[in-house]
């Protein structure tokens, strides 16, 4: 079951990738990216990341894709035009990118994990509970530093996207 | 043959893996092929899910919470990393029509 569910998913989000490289409009590009968030959130249930899985799903398909279908509707429905001015660019993008596949595969092949040092409780693995204790203790640190990192771009983009001469 | 017991049957992390590089693959495409840069914006957010989707398959196989802590951490990065792009590119597209990554080309050297 939990190996259908996998390549189910797994194709959902590779269709949805090559929909975000080949669509035309950049409109359809971000629908096919809530495609592959909502197929990788169901992957990372099945990797028992039930706290991952609900951030997945708001952060990132309600979020974040709701601000990029919000500047796509600002600026406008801009087609793509498919004429570059980079004559090899495709060319060598295409080998290059096969070289990096070739050695992700190749990192792949007879590769042994290793096993885990001490067996978690998987009735608790990844559960909201788990995750804040993590947050809280041995993340702590790292945690302030985000509310920073998210403070300096609030700032960033209000400053950014104000108006000419408003210096109010 | 390693994975894991997920609710009576056995995944393998190789598959997950593999899974994240080929949407990783994808989105290098995208960032190298396409003109747009809101696409390119979107193509590294693919990039970016890939990543944290090696990062919970190996919290997984390794029974350990860190990495799933990592993931939320490259969430947060990649939301105000969104924010910050989209900021600019508004920004951007206020003063002039750049429908080509290539017509921003005036802070090379």
């Amino acid at each position: 079951m939990a190996i259908a569910i996998f390549f189910i998913a797994a194709a959902m989000a590779v269709a949805g990738g090559i929909g975000v490289v080949s669509f035309r409009q950049p409109i359809r590009s971000v629908l096919s990216l809530v495609v592959v968030m909502i197929a990788l959130s169901v992957l990372f249930l099945l990797l028992s990341a039930q706290f991952i899985f609900v951030a997945q799903i708001i952060v990132y398909a309600g979020a974040v894709m709701v601000l990029f279908l919000f500047v796509i509707a600002l600026l406008g429905p801009a087609k793509e035009i498919a004429k570059s001015r980079l004559r090899f660019q495709a060319s060598l993008s295409a080998l290059f990118v096969l070289a990096l596949f070739g050695l992700l595969w190749a990192m792949l092949q007879g590769v042994t994990y290793r096993q885990p040092d001490k067996t978690a409780d998987m009735s608790i693995f990844g559960t909201v509970q788990s995750i804040g204790l993590g947050l809280f203790t041995k993340f702590l640190y790292p945690f302030e530093l985000t509310s920073l990192l998210l403070l300096v771009a609030a700032i960033g983009a209000i400053y950014l996207s104000r108006k000419e001469g408003d210096d109010r | 043959m390693s994975g894991f017991d997920a609710g009576g049957s056995q995944l393998d992390t190789s598959w997950f893996l593999l899974l994240a590089a080929v949407l990783f693959i994808l989105g290098t495409i995208g960032v190298l092929i396409r003109r747009n840069p809101l696409v390119i914006l979107i193509c590294i957010e693919l990039m970016l899910n890939a990543a944290n989707l090696t990062l919970v398959a190996f919290s997984r196989q390794l029974q350990n919470l860190d990495g799933q802590l990592f993931a939320l951490m490259s969430m947060t990065v990649a939301a105000a990393e969104a924010v910050v792009g989209l900021a600019i590119l508004v920004d951007i597209f206020r003063h002039r029509d750049a429908e080509d990554i290539d017509d921003l080309s005036e802070l090379k050297g």
